[in-house]
């Protein structure tokens, strides 16, 4: 397994008092599986995002990356861990005064000894820079390698981003809300590429809010709500009545919620 | 190899003309101001400092001494407390004078004839003469008032007063200027006169700056009070150079003690007031608490007294202040004392590079180590904990101690024992800057460390980065304009110390000046201040152009109103210079 998940709880001290984000979650995710969650706004989904890139520590239950237990790594094997698993932010996340070409060379940063880093500075190694080419090739930016990161388009950052992690080669990708600072018409374009990442056997787990993109790219769908696994299903499978337990219908004469109606986003998808 | 990527590579960077002035001047001064590694390490230099560190132990404690460091110690608090409240009743009138919205033609309090221009040349001067207070360093204004006045609290309060005045008023005259304008506009555009805009409009606005900053120069004053002893003007710096003078290390840390606690206090005291002239009104103006307004008259009245300036107001004071200012004019300017300076001035100005420079490494060294986000482990992050972890925060604890010291301990006690281990010259001078220069930029620069955007570094951290490589490649790309602006503002400053460290015996302009100042040749101590002035004025400018340069690079996005940086800068730029 990849990543599995056993009765994982995370709790945080919120002004009343402690607060669940996540309340026993099992999860296994296969390798070279592709994986979903949905959820509304705080059912945990960025905790559970932060659980699996190991840089949040469980309350509670256990955390397997590849069969090792992550709580009782080293701090040097943790690193190793952490260099097997690609990661997509919300936000591009670029270090705003460096170019594209150092932007997406920090891939590397996992694998560099202090060292290297130093050198990296002055000239990138011969197969780190050529890494670093093919992967903006292949999302397209080769041609703006020397540009300052905050000269780009959010979209063109975004991407920036993509080619981060295909430099750094992971057996996972972990991608969250990946294109919800992105507009519309650039998503499905950045949905191949994300996909791209993906191919190649990788593992991609993904945390989303847009429902219909989710169920036309993603064979298996988990719905998280308040902190518990509500449905963990085969995309075929997902019905109405399942997506309305996690976005509840809104009470007649209000405004539909972000979720928009289940069944109409399902019709829409398929 | 010519991949299509080569040809857009970015243009390898060249240094600039700039950068290599920079370094040329840096290259220079370390060989000008006599820098010998192999004297700090020598067999006397040992000698010397080992006795200096046996003897800080035991402190001395006896009831006699005790006393004498508790009335020093309450001077201090006076002098610092004195200076200020002078240097504000000077400050309100020149800043509001220095305001230009108030005064420059076209704006919109300023009306037209004869009186108007008479005020424009009013505004003119006061902004003149607050910065003639400001480039004047404390140390010396300290030094001139002791002539002036005689040896004593009198001399550090009034120097203080004067120094400090210069940027309050500066700071008063800036906030009132960003004020937002429109208030003021409409009640000019309803033919309201000067006081009422200011009253009504701008003073509102601006008062929790005022206050603010007000209560943080007190602090600062204290501060500055606990060194002015050096030259004279009482206090715990006087009695720490005596003790040091007569080798009576015991004294010596005992002192240090009570400064750092004097420090600590005045910390804390100014931190009580901000919380309460604060917390008083939430989202209204700030409002003192009852305590605060009983209680602060009777401080300053109390400061002032022990400060030698109410119980016995003379009138000959006033005389022998006008007496010694005539004293000063003309300004000796024969060739004979004119082609004596530049030697001097020269070495003033190594002392000055030469330390900063060693400041600068000092800093980079240990800033990383002291910077808490890439020493300590994130909280809540997963793993066991290991010796690794638990070395780097006691390494980083470490650090961040002996940062306090070398900041904590004054420039010019660093002097002295500088000359213990090197002997009397540059040298010393130059390591003294260092010292105190690399705790503070250590301090400052692992903030800006610390304060950088998370976002690159979290993408590091998930990436499986060690510390090295994120301050490498996540926290220096983005903290590196703050870091620079650090740099510049703190070879401002020390220009301003070196000139004085030869007081104390650290070479330079300084021990020239000290000498004209006891042989009462004071006319060449006018000059000389002159010269001071025209060269911190120089330094001001010239590197208020190169952060300008800096911080408006190409690529930068502008950003709306003043942008963090700007306004750190601002802060910290008006902190570090007074």
């Amino acid at each position: 397994m990849t990543f599995s998940l056993d009765g994982v709880r995370r709790r945080f001290l919120g002004r009343t008092g402690p607060v669940a984000a996540l309340d026993g979650v099992s999860l296994e995710v296969a390798p070279g599986e592709r994986v979903v969650v949905l959820g509304p706004s705080g059912a945990g989904k960025t905790t559970l995002f932060g659980i699996l890139n190991t840089t949040v520590r469980p309350s509670e239950g256990q955390v397997r990356f590849e069969g090792e237990a992550v709580e009782a790594l080293s701090r040097r094997s943790l690193r190793a861990v952490r260099r097997r698993i690609g990661t997509v932010f919300q936000q591009p996340r670029l270090v705003p005064s460096l170019t594209v070409l150092q932007n997406a060379l920090l891939g590397r940063s996992g694998h560099w000894s202090t060292a290297r880093a130093l050198g990296a500075w002055i000239r990138p190694a011969r197969e780190d820079r050529e890494r670093v080419e093919a992967a903006l090739e292949s999302v397209g930016l080769l041609h703006r390698l020397g540009a300052r990161a905050d000269e780009l388009s959010g979209g063109e950052q975004q991407r920036v981003a993509i080619a981060r992690v295909l430099v750094q080669e992971p057996s996972a990708v972990l991608a969250d809300e990946p294109f919800s600072s992105l507009d519309p018409a650039l998503r499905d374009g950045m949905a191949e590429l994300l996909l791209g990442v993906a191919a190649r056997g990788r593992t991609l787990v993904a945390v989303m809010h847009d429902v219909g993109f989710a169920l036309r790219h993603f064979p298996r769908v988990v719905g998280l709500r308040a902190g518990r696994i509500a449905f963990d299903l085969p995309s075929a499978q997902v019905t109405p009545e399942s997506l309305e337990r996690l976005y509840p219908r809104a009470a007649p004469g209000t405004p539909a919620r972000k979720g928009g109606d289940a069944a109409d986003v399902l019709a829409c998808a398929r | 190899m010519s991949s299509p990527a080569l040809a857009d590579r970015p243009p390898a960077r060249r240094p600039s003309a700039a950068w290599l002035a920079v370094g040329a001047f840096l290259v220079w001064s370390v060989e000008e101001a006599g820098v010998s590694p192999g004297a700090l390490f020598s067999a006397e230099s040992a000698r010397g400092l080992s006795r200096l560190l046996r003897g800080l132990l035991p402190l001395d404690l006896s009831p006699d001494f005790l006393a004498v460091v508790g009335g020093a110690v309450l001077r201090t608090v006076c002098i610092g407390l004195a200076g200020t409240a002078l240097a504000v009743v000077l400050a309100v009138p020149l800043g509001l004078l220095a305001t230009p919205t108030l005064f420059r033609p076209g704006t919109m309090a300023a009306g037209d004839g004869p009186l108007a221009w008479l005020l424009l040349g009013a505004h003119l001067v006061a902004r003149a003469l607050l910065r003639i207070f400001r480039a004047v360093p404390e140390l010396l204004w300290a030094l001139l008032f002791v002539v002036a006045v005689g040896l004593g609290p009198r001399a550090g309060a009034l120097a203080l007063a004067v120094s400090y005045a210069g940027v309050l008023g500066r700071v008063y005259a800036d906030l009132l200027e960003d004020v937002d304008p429109g208030p003021a506009e409409m009640l000019a555009a309803s033919g309201a006169r000067r006081a009422p805009v200011v009253l009504f409009a701008l003073v509102p606005q601006a008062l929790p700056g005022l206050l603010g900053y007000t209560v943080y120069s007190l602090e600062c004053a204290i501060r500055s009070a606990a060194v002015l002893g050096f030259v004279g003007a009482g206090g715990i710096g006087q009695e720490l150079q005596l003790s040091m003078r007569l080798f009576e290390y015991g004294q010596v840390s005992t002192l240090l003690l009570a400064l750092l606690g004097v420090m600590l206090a005045g910390e804390a005291v100014s931190g009580l007031m901000r919380r309460a002239t604060r917390s008083a009104r939430a989202g209204g103006l700030p409002s003192a608490p009852r305590w605060l307004r009983l209680l602060a008259p009777a401080a300053v009245l109390g400061s002032l007294w022990g400060s030698d300036l109410l119980g016995r107001a003379d009138v000959g004071l006033l005389r022998r202040m006008g007496r010694f200012a005539a004293q000063l004019l003309p300004p000796d300017l024969s060739p004979a004392f004119l082609r004596s300076l530049p030697v001097p001035l020269l070495q003033t100005l190594a002392v000055a590079g030469a330390g900063t420079l060693l400041g600068v490494l000092v800093g980079a060294a240990l800033a990383p180590l002291a910077s808490r986000g890439l020493m300590l482990r994130p909280r809540g992050a997963p793993g066991r904990a290991d010796l690794g972890g638990v070395l780097a925060a006691a390494v980083h604890l470490g650090t961040r101690a002996t940062l306090a010291v070398l900041r904590g301990i004054p420039e010019m006690l660093w002097v002295l024992v500088c000359i213990v281990a090197v002997g009397f010259g540059p040298f010393a001078g130059v390591l003294a800057l260092g010292l105190h220069t690399g705790g503070v930029l250590g301090k400052l620069w692992a903030e800006a460390l610390d304060e950088v955007g998370p976002g690159p570094l979290e993408v590091l951290d998930a990436a499986g980065a060690s510390a090295a490589v994120r301050s490498l490649w996540g926290a220096w790309p983005q903290a590196r304009p703050l870091v620079a602006s650090y740099g510049l503002l703190r070879w401002e400053f020390n220009l301003r110390v070196s000139a004085l460290v030869g007081f104390v015996g650290g070479g330079g302009l300084g021990l020239r000046l000290y000498n004209a100042v006891q042989l009462g040749f004071h006319q060449q101590v006018c000059t000389m201040v002159l010269l001071i002035l025209g060269l911190v004025t120089l330094s001001d400018g010239l590197s208020s152009a190169l952060r300008r340069s800096w911080l408006t690079s190409p690529g930068v996005r502008p950003e709306p109103g003043p942008g963090p940086i700007a306004s750190r800068l601002s802060i910290a730029a008006r902190g570090l210079s007074s």
